[in-house]
């Protein structure tokens, strides 16, 4: 679980710096809900199809990640030209088609630690005010990590238990003592992280989480 | 917001995607297999409450867009940000607010304990307001605009999914009451 | 090698008192705190680097006031907890090695080095790019002290470090606190580990009733207690 979608690559898309797709990808997104013009739509999907050609991900892969969004997109473009358009609904169709492409190659060429700068820098302005800092939110993302594969052990743990005792189908047997073991953990986790130092002072902590994806 | 703080965001972010990763239960005749995702945030916002809950799921939205596979099925990536789904996504961070305030407003945790069918019949509300009525209006408004579908189009075509939303708002409930009994903490 | 100093301390928790310590100065290289669950160990423990506060008196290390300045302190009181599992926060053991590191200020660019340092010290070069969800427990309990050790702090305070672990990794922390050249402060069960330490101290409901050298005071503690 713990991969990331990104590829290594060496597209164009891949040598673009993270702020400037991110940004082009927002104004794309702004232009297409702009219009409601199919052909235009037409055209910005095919587009989209290009770049995610371009970013060299391997085909079965990219169908296995947007059967699933293009089956709903399916549905929706059924619906809205039966119900209001058809000529709209093809516009729908191809358009949440273009968005969905065009946003999959950005993430397909854009490392995670990349994207997390990024966003780091938008969220600078409340840095400032004390809100949030890129190392609560480097830290937040790499607990999230740390413990999701400690959580599925230890579901594991208590449905083996629970199998013992012939209760395996009941699924609130199964969380309540998740929760209850990750709720205690909780405490001593935040001690340990006090213990080490952190919050560190004044941005000594600028760091990446997942530099090794 | 305290270390302590950051902890329990990141478990109940953690949580929302674990839940993400136990089987979907595909029904025949919809596009979309049902999901105990949904589960999360009502989970967070009964249990951490409305700041801490929607954090939470600020973070999911945060991991969405950094290219990890965290939704349901292992999708992920900005695409889904901007995709028929991105009402729901959001939403999350709404829903585990509404719920998380609406538990802190009405349940005791404390020592006056209220009765155990009204701990559970509050928190139930909470969910289903939250969870679902807030959640729905949030996913069905985005459904109605990127699909050009009117409100009530849209909200017909996602009821469908109600009824088992219903039945995770139930247990979510029963989780929070009894999670609370054995580890009471506060809601932020 | 730090000296600790608790003058006139009282911890109350929920009206009651849950450790009294009128005057302790703690300066030992090994220092060994035993008692049965409950008398406050921990408590003690958490006093010296500021995870519990006292209600009253205060504690200091090296003159600097533990609830005045606790980021001073934790510089240089390291923490070593009893479930490895929730000291241990990044993915990958190399990243939560330098988590502690970036937090002191350590520049990007000795962080590499740094951290391999800290690993072979402890032997355990081998996990630098391991899942950290997928070490044993004495794997992870070394990993923790490794990111601890990295910080270089003066003193570690250890509560109940081999707790959980089986013979071998118990023997295996045994032998690697024995070879630390800073101060271990520890609180255990496990008698074997400090049986050649230099003090021991015995809690009992929140008070010191033993404190004298391990040799002696075990023999009175199992007799005790046993």
């Amino acid at each position: 679980m713990t991969g990331t979608l990104y590829i290594r690559g060496h597209s164009p898309l891949h040598r673009i710096p993270a702020g400037i797709k991110l940004a082009a990808l927002c104004l794309f997104g702004l232009a297409l809900f702009a219009l409601d013009n199919w052909i235009v739509m037409g055209l910005a999907a095919a587009v989209s199809l290009g770049l995610l050609a371009s970013t060299g991900i391997d085909p079965a892969q990219a169908r296995r990640q947007l059967t699933g969004p293009f089956i709903i997109v399916a549905f929706l473009m059924a619906a809205t030209a039966l119900l209001v358009d058809p000529l709209l609904g093809l516009a729908v169709g191809l358009r949440l088609m273009a968005l969905l492409v065009a946003g999959y190659a950005v993430t397909l060429t854009t490392p995670v630690s990349a994207m997390l700068e990024v966003i780091e820098r938008l969220f600078s302005p409340l840095d400032r005010i004390g809100l949030v800092s890129s190392a609560k939110i480097a830290l937040s993302v790499s607990l999230v990590f740390r413990f999701i594969p400690v959580l599925i052990d230890q579901a594991r743990v208590i449905r083996e238990a629970q199998a013992a005792r012939g209760m395996e189908k009941n699924i609130l047997a199964l969380l309540v003592p998740l929760i209850v073991h990750v709720l205690r953990s909780a405490d001593d986790i935040a001690a340990a992280i006090d213990a080490r130092g952190y919050p560190p002072a004044h941005g000594a902590n600028r760091g990446n989480a997942h530099e090794h994806t | 917001m305290n270390t302590r703080d950051i902890v329990l965001i990141a478990l109940f972010a953690a949580i929302t995607v674990a839940l993400g990763l136990a089987p979907r239960i595909p029904v025949a005749f919809l596009p979309v297999p049902i999901t105990l995702q949904s589960l999360g945030p009502m989970l967070a916002g009964a249990m951490i409450g409305p700041v801490r809950g929607a954090l939470a799921h600020v973070l999911v939205v945060l991991l969405v867009a950094l290219g990890l596979p965290v939704l349901a099925g292992g999708s992920g990536g900005l695409g889904m940000l901007a995709g028929p789904t991105a009402g729901f996504i959001f939403g999350w961070i709404i829903a585990a607010f509404v719920t998380g305030l609406l538990c802190r407003t009405w349940t005791v945790s404390g020592k006056a304990r209220p009765s155990k069918w009204a701990d559970v019949g509050l928190t139930f509300i909470a969910c289903v307001i939250g969870g679902i009525v807030v959640l729905y209006a949030c996913g069905a408004l985005w459904l109605a605009f990127v699909a050009g579908l009117g409100l009530a189009k849209a909200v017909s075509g996602v009821a469908v999914f109600i009824p088992g939303d219903l039945v995770k708002a139930a247990f979510a409930a029963l989780i929070a009451h009894n999670v609370r009994r054995a580890y009471p903490i506060e809601l932020k | 090698m730090s000296v600790v100093r608790f003058e006139q301390v009282v911890v109350e928790r929920e009206g009651r008192i849950s450790l009294r310590i009128p005057d302790l100065v703690l300066e030992e290289r090994h220092i060994a705190i035993a008692g049965l669950n409950g008398s406050g160990k921990s408590t003690l423990l958490r006093l010296i680097n500021g995870l519990v506060l006292p209600s009253s008196g205060r504690v200091t290390v090296d003159g600097i006031d533990v609830a005045r300045e606790p980021r001073a302190v934790r510089r240089r009181v390291g923490f070593i907890f009893q479930n490895p599992d929730n000291q241990i926060v990044y993915p990958i053991v190399s990243e939560d090695i330098q988590f502690g590191l970036k937090n002191i200020g350590v520049p990007k660019a000795e962080l590499p080095l740094v951290t391999a340092q800290a690993l072979k010290r402890l032997g355990i070069e081998h996990l630098a790019e391991r899942q950290s969800h997928l070490l044993s427990g004495g794997e992870k309990q070394l990993v923790a002290l490794a990111a601890v050790l990295a910080m270089a702090p003066s003193t570690i305070l250890f509560d109940e470090p081999t707790s959980g672990l089986d013979l071998r990794n118990r023997n295996r922390v045994r032998a690697v606190l024995m070879g630390l050249d800073e101060q271990a402060i520890v609180a255990t069960h496990d008698l074997r580990l400090v049986e050649s330490f230099d003090r021991m101290l015995v809690l009992d409901g929140g008070e010191i009733v033993m404190d004298d050298t391990p040799v002696a005071a075990i023999g009175r503690y199992e007799a005790h207690y046993a």
